[in-house]
């Protein structure tokens, strides 16, 4: 599915952060947005997410394969979502993340996709642990098998690598966006960091309102 | 704001706001009829019951204050702050009547502390002090002031745990001492100019609750004349229409004094910050070293060690048979108080069974309120949440009351629920907001995105992840519940009895024993609800940590 951002305009308490921006990610390509705090990124990700609230006002279209999605409430987006925090449900255990992120069905097909998409990320036998008991890097592994068993039709990735060590951050770095490619999900990454933007994806610097 | 939030708001407006202001404006037009002022002011008892309550408020809220500050000042930092911030929440936990009879059991004439001196001073018989039921009400100023201090320090302790607070304090305390100042320098002199106008509610509710006594004062207060509360009380429990409107004018009366008393304070303190700028800039390091620090360990060491005797002595006198004086040991022991607590199934029943229903019931109204609003939303109705807390409650109950009757709920089981769950919800508020409010969103946010519902994410993740805060708050609405009198008395119509209205009956009726095993009831009630709420606290915290 394509990603398509169409005019979009995104205005707080009368100043414009960002102006009649337009887009598009084709399937497992990656749009990189980047900018200086305060530019807009963060406001730009929540209004494609559904999750931007007063007093923000945004105008302007978000479309996936041509269906306006901007007034669809967050759950009918299938947009996903990683922040920089893995949010994992610290109540659940591994495989309760996984299951929560499945669609509703046969309890025997959910848990052999859930240990499937595990063992394909080098987690099998995780399953039962808490993810209080997992390193960083299994944790930010378990939150985006998570978002993508959800099979999202896009996803918008938060800074999802700033909170890791450097050795670290290579690794889920290239696991991130071959995994998304492989999966042919467009994403869009809001990030400080350049070095966070995989060689070949789109880039879009925003300007800095300070 | 979606449909379903406004469906959700409707509940805590028309359950909790509406009947709120109702009451308060029934019971302002009941109070203001000029024959029941006429009455109360020719009244002969008026001017000493005024003084006696206003007295006791005064003092005891003035001595709890200082206490607190100067345990805060001297502990804060010290191993013992943590002992004492786990302390706090079983004295809290012990009903004000409980306390009253325990303390009135230790301080009496024939009560431990003069079977301690006894033998010293040669005493064969009681000696004649008047510590309880005195005409000048020191023992119910005392007895507020044991009350106090652990709510104070409570909500002291509260306030300083919250994150950016005690990051703001330890920087102001590590900068002070590098300019030379001791601790408690710098809390006199920087951090209690600024951290003080935050327990501003808490004073006022301290102060309107020791204002307006009712139970407490018959149990400990004087008898003749009572303090202005129970004289309000008494002519609100009269059949007789003038005495009647005596009663809801002496109400009203407490609601203006109150309202005076807070004005004065404002300003007081107000021109004293002024004041006290000058000194606290005048560059002294001269403070008040060991010996202050010494003497506010020495209180509350003095105060848990009350509230341990109190609870020992509660549970002794109840099982009490023969027990003469000047013995330290009771001659023999007896089962006729449990026997007639456990024999009163429906009067253990009912204080469970209407406390668990108004926590719930709080607690649904709450959450109604939380789910369908912004936080930023909480500051501006806080002083209506607040407001069974800081309106005296003889002037509310006296609104309710008529409300009831006209909504024919006098007297009924729905009626009496309904009122004990508007006086529990605000606790039940104040004890949830902070971990509700500050919920991580981007947990909800990331639940939506998977494609679920927001009932799966509320149910699936939201209620298990707050399950600690949720069984706490429980807890403390199950508690304030079972601690009320005057809402039984009144909405109940005389024809409801709870563990509370009977030890504050037999109490005040002299019967010791009987009203100290129901003390003891009224205490272990929310003991049992806040270690369910600890033992599910325990049980998440193990999961998620």
């Amino acid at each position: 599915m394509t990603l398509q951002l169409e005019k979009v305009t995104i205005a707080v308490h009368g100043r414009t952060l960002i102006r009649d921006l337009s887009a598009s990610v084709a399937p497992g390509q990656v749009l990189a947005v980047m900018g200086a705090s305060g530019s807009g990124k963060s406001s730009l990700m929540a209004w494609i997410a559904g999750t931007l609230e007063p007093p923000f006002e945004a105008t302007g279209s978000l479309r996936l394969d041509g269906t306006e999605l901007s007034a669809l409430p967050i759950q009918q987006r299938r947009i996903g979502l990683l922040f920089q925090d893995d949010l994992l449900f610290p109540h659940l255990s591994v495989l309760g993340n996984l299951l929560f992120a499945l669609a509703t069905g046969e309890r025997a097909q959910r848990l052999t996709a859930a240990e499937a998409a595990l063992a394909e990320a080098g987690l099998a036998g995780f399953g039962p642990r808490l993810p209080g008991a997992l390193s960083g890097g299994q944790r930010s592994r378990v939150s985006l098998l998570r978002a993508l068993l959800a099979k999202p039709a896009a996803l918008l990735l938060d800074e999802p690598f700033s909170k890791l060590d450097t050795a670290l951050r290579d690794q889920m770095r290239q696991f991130t966006f071959a995994t998304l490619a492989a999966r042919r999900v467009p994403a869009l990454l809001v990030t400080h960091d350049a070095a966070d933007v995989p060689a070949g994806a789109q880039r879009i610097q925003l300007d800095d309102h300070a | 704001m979606r449909g379903a939030e406004r469906a959700a708001l409707v509940a805590p407006l028309a359950l909790f706001a509406l009947p709120l202001a109702l009451a308060l404006l029934l019971a302002l037009v009941q109070a203001s009829d000029a024959s029941a002022w006429r009455a109360l002011l020719a009244d002969p008892q008026l001017p000493r019951a005024l003084a006696l309550s206003v007295s006791a408020a005064l003092l005891s809220t003035t001595l709890a204050l200082c206490a607190c500050l100067a345990i805060v000042t001297h502990l804060h930092g010290t191993l013992l702050w943590q002992r004492m911030s786990r302390a706090l929440a079983p004295m809290l936990a012990l009903p004000h009547a409980a306390f009253a009879i325990g303390l009135a059991l230790l301080v009496m004439p024939a009560g431990l502390l003069a079977r301690l001196f006894a033998p010293l001073a040669g005493w064969t018989a009681p000696p004649d002090w008047p510590t309880v039921n005195d005409p000048n009400g020191i023992g119910l100023t005392l007895v507020l002031f044991g009350k106090e201090l652990p709510f104070l320090l409570w909500n002291a302790v509260a306030l300083l745990n919250r994150p950016d607070v005690a990051l703001s304090v330890k920087g102001w305390l590590a900068s002070g001492a590098t300019l030379g100042y001791r601790h408690s320098a710098v809390w006199w002199r920087v951090l209690w100019p600024l951290l003080l106008p935050r327990l501003a509610w808490p004073l006022v509710a301290v102060l309107a609750y020791s204002l307006t006594v009712v139970d407490l004062a018959l149990i400990v207060g004087p008898a003749s004349p009572p303090t202005l509360a129970v004289l309000a009380w008494q002519g609100l429990q009269d059949g007789n229409v003038v005495r009647n409107g005596e009663g809801a004018a002496a109400a009203l009366l407490l609601g203006i004094v109150l309202v005076l008393v807070v004005a004065v304070s404002a300003l007081a303190y107000r021109a004293a910050s002024r004041a006290w700028l000058q000194v606290a800039l005048n560059g002294s390091r001269h403070a008040r070293g060991l010996g202050a620090a010494a003497a506010t360990r020495a209180l509350w060491r003095g105060l848990l060690a009350v509230y341990g005797v109190v609870a020992l002595l509660l549970v002794a006198s109840s099982c009490v048979g023969v027990w003469s004086f000047p013995s330290l040991w009771p001659q023999a022991w007896a089962s006729e108080a449990w026997s007639q607590v456990l024999g009163s199934s429906a009067v253990l029943g009912l204080s469970a069974g209407l406390a668990a229903f108004a926590a719930l019931a709080a607690l649904a109204l709450v959450l109604c309120w939380f789910e369908a609003t912004p936080s930023s939303w909480d500051a501006p109705v806080m002083p209506l949440v607040l407001a069974p807390l800081v309106i005296p409650s003889l002037l509310l109950m006296t609104g309710l009351y008529t409300l009831a009757l006209r909504l024919a709920l006098d007297g009924t089981l729905l009626g009496l629920a309904w009122a004990h769950t508007l006086v529990t919800l605000p606790y039940v508020f104040v004890a949830l907001a902070p971990a509700w409010r500050s919920f991580d969103r981007r947990y909800e946010w990331t639940a939506l995105a998977l494609g679920r519902s927001r009932w799966a994410f509320w149910w699936r993740i939201k209620l298990p992840l707050l399950g600690a805060p949720l069984a706490a708050a429980l807890a403390v609405g199950f508690a304030v519940s079972v601690a009320q009198y005057l809402p039984t008395q009144f909405i109940g119509a005389g024809r409801y009895a709870s563990v509370t209205t009977e030890a504050v009956t037999l109490a005040s009726g002299g019967q010791r024993h009987t009203a100290a095993a129901f003390a003891v009831m009224q205490g272990l009630l929310p003991v049992i609800g806040f270690a369910i709420a600890a033992w599910v606290g325990r049980r998440q915290r193990a999961r998620v940590d």
